[in-house]
């Protein structure tokens, strides 16, 4: 465990050392996927390790791993990787079209790289606390990366980003607060009374008045980072206006840092009052559902539009996770691993076409299958993948979550999110596919190099796997996961 | 020290903090602004002192010292130099008026009373008023982030929404585990520092710190 962990920071703090000192564009872009492969390397160590231990729990001073970590570290180790790999084609390119300066390029391998290693602590602490630090650390990171275009709009995306995120966590370190005023009275000891799992072992004993306000309070800050509406106003700004490969991971992973706070805190709360964490996170991933799905009809900026889909994927699992049974936890989570690995597919296809027809306005691109064949393909198998159609990825998570929400009577959510996914679906058709017919006059062609197709093969890959079998072992894992997430194990 | 003299002091600093949080509604200017934010602050270092001398908790000695060297100190002389450097008109821009923002911030501290009700019963330690004026001041910082429409007052507003934070948690628990502390102490810091750097880019993006500007984003 020691070896793995020194390793994934070893990586990549060199690759920081390396960015910083070294200015050659190439040396910085290989290291930094060579960081990436070294931290999936180590996540499978870890892996290792953890199979040799009886309860499949790591617990060593700071750090606890067990499966919701080890679930939410793999899917960044993916994530980081293909980003990183889509950043060499795509950097470049703004780089030698004079749309950021070459040195500029150094800063943005810095810090990305640091905002990954910032991801992967979160995951691995053990006190809530510094989770809560870990979530703060990646908005100020992060914040770079969104306003790293020097224009009007970056900066007001920036701004955005950074003001609300910030009162966000702020809500959620009240909330914090409260639950250290429960345990410290149950516990005693301040130095171990917000560490995870000594909060979980005595969660019963935790008055339910402070827990109920505390959940409220963590549940509505973190759920600013989640991009819960009506928090969300942040997100589409936000992931419109960073650089391309930034905005996949800004969907992908660092949304889900603020889910795994909410995770672990719903898993408190529901050892301490049953039922009560559901219903809140019920209620504003059915808001969520609903404002994303209206808002991707009427967008007409790609970007935007495929921001306002992230919201209707976090919306989603928080009603998985707000129906509770074990399917419907399995379905969340199984959403969640579709999204990561599909969003990016999407948001890159779009990084591709934008590049070359320089808009985002869905309305003035056509033709993108006459002349970019492979983009076109990408981007149509993304967006059916991604509004669930069988018998991809997506589908089998949210057919999970309407098949648990029918089994625990909950028919009022179903019916509800099925017609807000009808809507979601139209409206992803309705803007994607005419813009992939038709014709172009304009010279465009799909960007060359094989390092730029490679993440998109990758991802496409490993969504159609995903969605037609799993592997014994995966779904044993997947199924464990859900069970200790509802508390059943 | 007598235990009831250290609830009194206690509360004095408390009801400062809450009353500097009022008067904050009432400037009009930056620059008062950002001085009664160093002087809530400094009410809240001062609460730290008491509470670590009464409880004899000597952590919380650490936190007073953070407080007054970062907040009272530091943070209002980084948002001096930014308004100095920005050098546009002094005054705060408001969307909702004086009167109108006084009415809001009473309704506020009653609202808080109310939420925090259920939690005075089952807690023993605190001071009996301290955790509704934590949640007023919270409330009105964030009132503050609303209704004030420069960037340095948004700030503003989301520092004194962490001192009422930290009022609640020296209340409800003497603090919080020094780790927390520091790092949330860090935190605002290098926001801070990234807040000021953006500032800077507002400024020259629109020529004012006017964050009404902020609003070309959307469908």
């Amino acid at each position: 465990m020691m070896e793995a962990g020194f390793l994934l920071f070893g990586a990549y703090l060199i690759t920081i050392a390396v960015c910083f000192f070294f200015k050659d564009r190439r040396v910085m872009s290989a290291v930094s996927i060579i960081a990436a492969c070294v931290a999936i390397v180590s996540v499978l160590l870890i892996l290792n390790d953890m199979r040799s231990t009886t309860d499949f729990i790591i617990d060593m001073g700071p750090i606890y791993i067990d499966r919701v970590s080890l679930f939410f570290m793999s899917l960044i180790s993916f994530v980081a990787l293909m980003a990183i790999l889509y950043s060499r084609g795509y950097m470049w390119y703004e780089a030698d079209e004079g749309a950021i300066r070459f040195d500029e390029l150094r800063k943005y391998y810095i810090v990305i790289n640091t905002f990954i290693m910032v991801m992967y602590m979160t995951f691995m602490v053990k006190s809530l606390a510094v989770i809560w630090v870990c979530v703060g650390a990646t908005t100020l990171v992060s914040t770079f990366l969104v306003g790293f275009y020097r224009n009007d709009h970056s900066t007001e995306a920036a701004w955005k980003y950074m003001m609300l995120c910030s009162v966000g966590i702020t809500i959620a370190l009240i909330g914090i607060m409260l639950t250290y005023a429960a345990t410290i009275g149950v516990i005693g000891d301040e130095d171990t009374a917000l560490d995870w799992p000594i909060l979980y072992a005595y969660a019963a004993g935790l008055d339910p008045s402070l827990m109920k306000m505390a959940t409220v309070l963590v549940i509505i800050g973190f759920g600013t980072k989640v991009g819960f509406a009506p928090m969300h106003t942040w997100l589409p700004d936000a992931h419109s206006q960073a650089p391309t490969p930034v905005s996949g991971m800004l969907s992908a992973v660092l949304l889900n840092c603020a889910f795994y706070a909410v995770i672990r805190f719903y898993m408190i709360s529901e050892a301490v009052l049953p039922g009560f964490a559901k219903n809140v996170l019920l209620i504003f991933g059915i808001l969520s559902l609903f404002v994303a799905a209206c808002f991707i009809v009427v967008s007409r900026d790609i970007k935007r539009m495929l921001a306002y889909s992230s919201i209707e994927n976090m919306g989603l699992i928080a009603i998985g996770l707000g129906i509770g049974t074990e399917l419907a936890i399995f379905g969340a989570m199984f959403q969640m691993m579709a999204h990561s690995v599909t969003k990016p597919l999407l948001f890159f296809s779009a990084g591709n076409i934008v590049q070359q027809y320089d808009t985002r306005n869905m309305q003035s691109i056509t033709g993108v299958r006459e002349k970019m064949p492979f983009t076109a393909f990408m981007m149509g198998a993304g967006a059916l993948i991604i509004v669930g159609v069988p018998p991809f990825s997506v589908f089998v998570g949210e057919f999970c979550i309407i098949m648990a929400s029918v089994s625990a009577g909950a028919y009022a959510v179903a019916a509800i999110s099925v017609s807000l996914l009808a809507i979601v679906f139209a409206g992803f058709v309705m803007h994607v596919f005419p813009m992939l017919s038709g014709h172009t006059d304009r010279d465009v062609s799909d960007p060359k190099g094989r390092i730029r197709a490679l993440p998109f093969m990758m991802m496409f890959v490993t969504t159609l796997i995903l969605g037609l079998f799993m592997p014994e072992q995966m779904s044993a894992f997947m199924n464990d996961l859900a069970s200790q997430i509802g508390g059943m194990l | 020290m007598d235990m009831t003299i250290a609830t009194n002091l206690i509360d004095i600093c408390a009801v400062s903090m809450l009353l500097l949080s009022v008067l904050s509604m009432t400037t009009l200017r930056m620059a008062p602004l950002i001085r009664l934010f160093s002087y809530q602050s400094l009410a809240l270092g001062l609460m730290a002192a008491i509470v670590a001398y009464s409880s004899d908790n000597p952590h919380i000695y650490i936190m007073c010292v953070l407080t007054i060297g970062i907040k009272t100190i530091l943070i209002p002389r980084i948002l001096y130099y930014v308004l100095e450097r920005v050098e546009v008109n002094n005054e705060a821009k408001l969307a909702v008026g004086v009167p109108g923002s006084l009415i809001l911030s009473g309704a506020l501290i009653i609202l808080s009373y109310f939420i925090t009700e259920p939690l005075l019963a089952t807690l023993e330690t605190m001071e009996r008023n301290c955790i509704a004026f934590s949640m007023s001041v919270v409330l009105i910082g964030l009132l503050t982030m609303v209704s004030r429409r420069k960037a340095i007052s948004e700030v503003i507003g989301l520092l004194m929404m962490e001192n009422g934070l930290f009022l609640g948690a020296l209340a409800v628990s003497h603090g919080m585990p020094l780790i927390v502390e520091v790092a949330a102490f860090f935190d605002v810091l290098v926001a801070l520092i990234i807040i000021g750097v953006f500032i800077f880019r507002i400024n020259r993006s629109f020529h004012s710190m006017d964050v009404t500007n902020l609003r070309r984003l959307k469908e």
